[in-house]
């Protein structure tokens, strides 16, 4: 469906995007994650013909953008906003006019999805009188209302409740379900994880990662080790054979080192903590991002 | 193109529908006929009640004469509207103890005003009227006119003429200004060219304003809450512009329009005809677009750049001073319209439309002109079009600091 190939985009001294390249398949949704600045909007905004790439080529299945192309994308972008003063209803079919769509069919589905939204009773209310999560499902409406091929939304579960997220999740697999390709971009991996066939890690600028989710877990090895705990998990840093950590208040990610066996550490952890969880798994892929991209750093500096 | 039609028609009905617009339709006509014919209204009011006003006449003799023709004046209900209070009158009166005098009564109240005749009044002519308030316009015009009838009667007497007679010999005059035209003389006035030429002037200037305001005000609203992204993902920024262009002058000339109308019922309804010829108004129409879209491409140019509400204001500041100039010029075109500077000028494209309406109701430029300067106007709106294009192009999505000159130089040369 997309294709992106050594995109590279410069603002005067500073090289936001420096050679990305990635793939989006019809049916998939695709993980553009990265710290925030990292390049993930500027990238965005070039495959939506925002921007002008200095250099590379975008094209969508094999041609390049068009006018055509312009009604079969949706966006929703980072920063919210719609007219204020404009009612909903009026709002939603000016957006699908844009992506000319036919007045009676934008009415129809604009009436499917304020119901599956709940914001039927709000139709002919300003947009204005409407909480921010309201607002921000409204958008979401304007985005896909056209049937889009390839839906792009820019951290869209930011500033959203759980309930919300969840019914922001389960539009997303119905719209993977018909096929469509969608690029969500984020920088809560947890999002990503749960959601994502495939991803794409950027930092300063460049792909530092990408892959499909499971191929890229395996390549960082499965020596992972989940723990829930009641106590002072501080001695955990110093654990022998350990590649990394990452420290909450009650649990912590251990990484450790190929051919490291965890299970002989854990009688020493049983007999400092109380155990609630002990599990081999996977490494996260906040984990893995945070050592990625702190490799990176570390590698700068 | 179908998309700035979906943009021209949201801008349109957006603004239509709002509280504000609707407002400004009907109150903006109320406050301009209100400027105009309320303080009219308000001066011309008769007075309430009988005014006291006290006469000081050290020449003795003019007092008689001016209290019977003051005390004529009548109120609606037929009391007197002025009575003439003798406080000194004579020609041993001592001026400066009577004014003393007349200016406590005045203070207190118990005068409107007073009149001072000195002595050589008979002679000079000199005269004063005290008053706490100098402004009572029509009272010392009344006072003036009969002292000075009273002044020249007696000046005739002096000479053996009858009064009777001055009156039969003043001569009324009034001056007609007839333009010469070839289907023969044809009348008009000063006041009806300037009018037309003023009314031309405001309704561009106005509309300009108006919705160039608009335009500037949703682009910033668009930048601000990052709408502008999804509006450039689905149609180019040409479409963008020209639907907003479109929407919002269809707005001004729907407004423009509805007080036309209201000001043509009215003068309808008055009689009066303020009205050029109807080939003139259309010619001057012919103008009227062309102006506003070549000011309405300035005010892209300069106007979408803007970050904040504040420079908008400033943008707008600057805007108004080339309006303005043409305004100005008004008069000393319609004074010389066959002046040198006059016709150079016309051909300035900032400056065509309004010199054109201005010279068209006095004297109609031969065709030649009218040609050249259309050709010109349309070669103008072309390239300033193009110019607005490429500056929006880039001022669409620029946030932050305002674009420098340099930068839009730059923008327009690399668009």
């Amino acid at each position: 469906m997309l294709r992106v190939a050594n995109l590279r985009k410069d603002f005067s001294s500073i090289r936001a995007v420096d050679g990305v390249s990635f793939d989006v398949e019809r049916g998939q949704i695709f993980g553009l994650i990265g710290r925030n600045g990292a390049g993930k909007t500027t990238t965005i905004r070039m495959v939506l013909n925002i921007l002008q790439p200095d250099a590379g080529e975008i094209t969508f299945d094999a041609k390049p953008f068009s006018d055509q192309t312009r009604n079969i994308i949706g966006y929703l972008p980072e920063e919210r906003g719609l007219y204020k003063k404009s009612k909903l209803l009026d709002t939603i079919l000016y957006f699908s006019g844009l992506r000319a769509m036919h007045h009676h069919a934008a009415k129809a589905e604009a009436k499917k999805w304020l119901d599956r939204f709940s914001l039927m009773p709000y139709a002919d209310k300003k947009v204005e009188e409407l909480s921010k999560g309201n607002q921000q499902k409204v958008q979401f409406i304007t985005s896909i209302i056209h049937d889009p091929q390839l839906i792009v939304l820019d951290e869209p579960f930011s500033g959203l409740d759980p309930v919300n997220q969840i019914l922001f999740k389960d539009i997303f697999l119905d719209l993977k379900q018909k096929s469509k390709a969608i690029i969500f971009s984020t920088h809560q991996m947890d999002q990503a994880e749960k959601l994502s066939d495939e991803i794409c890690l950027i930092h300063h600028g460049r792909v530092v990662l990408n892959g499909s989710i499971r191929d890229v877990k395996k390549r960082y090895g499965s020596n992972s080790v989940h723990l829930e705990f009641e106590g002072d998990g501080a001695f955990l840093r110093s654990l022998p054979g350990l590649k990394d950590v990452i420290m909450y208040e009650n649990s912590a990610e251990l990484q450790f080192a190929d051919g490291f066996n965890p299970q002989q550490i854990l009688p020493e952890i049983a007999a400092k903590l109380e155990l609630r969880k002990y599990e081999l798994r996977e490494p996260s892929l906040e984990s893995i991002f945070i050592q990625t991209v702190g490799e990176k750093e570390e590698a700068k500096a | 193109m179908n998309k700035a039609i979906v943009v021209a028609k949201w801008e349109y009905f957006e603004k239509v529908k709002s509280k504000a617009f609707l407002l400004g339709l009907f109150i903006t006509p109320l406050i301009m006929v209100g400027m105009g014919v309320l303080p009219g209204l308000l001066a011309g009011k008769e007075d309430e009640s009988t005014k006291i006003v006290g006469v000081i006449d050290a020449t003795g003799e003019l007092f008689e004469p001016l209290r019977q023709r003051m005390e004529r004046y009548t109120l609606s209900k037929g009391q007197p509207n002025y009575i003439l209070q003798h406080i000194a009158v004579g020609n041993t009166v001592d001026i400066a103890e009577a004014v003393a005098q007349a200016d406590a009564k005045v203070e207190g109240d118990d005068l409107e005003g007073y009149l001072v005749l000195g002595s050589n009044a008979l002679n000079d002519s000199v005269m004063e009227y005290r008053s706490k308030t100098a402004g009572d316009f029509r009272l010392i015009n009344r006072l003036q006119d009969n002292l000075k009838n009273i002044l020249s009667e007696r000046k005739f007497r002096e000479r053996g003429i009858d009064p009777a007679v001055m009156n039969e010999l003043r001569v009324a005059l009034d001056i007609k200004t007839v333009k010469v035209t070839k289907e023969g003389g044809e009348e008009t006035s000063f006041m009806k060219t300037f009018f037309s030429a003023y009314v031309f002037l405001m309704a561009l200037f106005f509309l300009i304003l108006t919705s160039g305001q608009l335009l500037v005000r949703s682009v910033l609203e668009e930048k601000s809450n990052r709408i502008i992204e999804v509006l450039v993902s689905s149609c180019t920024p040409s479409e963008l512009m020209m639907g907003k262009v479109l929407g919002l002058s269809a707005l001004g000339f729907t407004q423009i329009g509805f007080w036309a109308l209201i000001a043509l019922a009215s003068t309808a309804k008055f009689g009066t005809s303020a009205l050029p010829p109807a080939n003139q108004m259309l010619l001057m129409l012919v103008y009227f677009v062309l102006g506003y879209l070549f000011y309405s491409a300035i005010f892209i140019a300069l106007g979408t750049p803007v970050t904040t509400e504040q420079e908008a204001q400033q943008i707008n500041g600057y805007l108004v001073m080339f309006l303005i100039l043409p305004v100005a010029l008004v008069v000393p075109v319609m004074q010389q319209p066959n002046a040198l500077w006059v016709k150079i000028v016309t051909y300035i494209p900032l400056m065509t439309p309004t010199f054109m309406a201005l010279r068209i109701p006095i004297q109609m430029p031969s065709l030649w002109e009218i040609v050249a300067t259309i050709v010109i106007m349309i070669i103008s709106i072309y390239f300033m079009m193009i110019v607005a294009g490429r500056i929006f192009r880039v001022a669409i999505l620029a946030t932050g600091k305002r674009a420098s000159l340099g930068e839009l130089v730059r923008w327009v040369r690399e668009g």
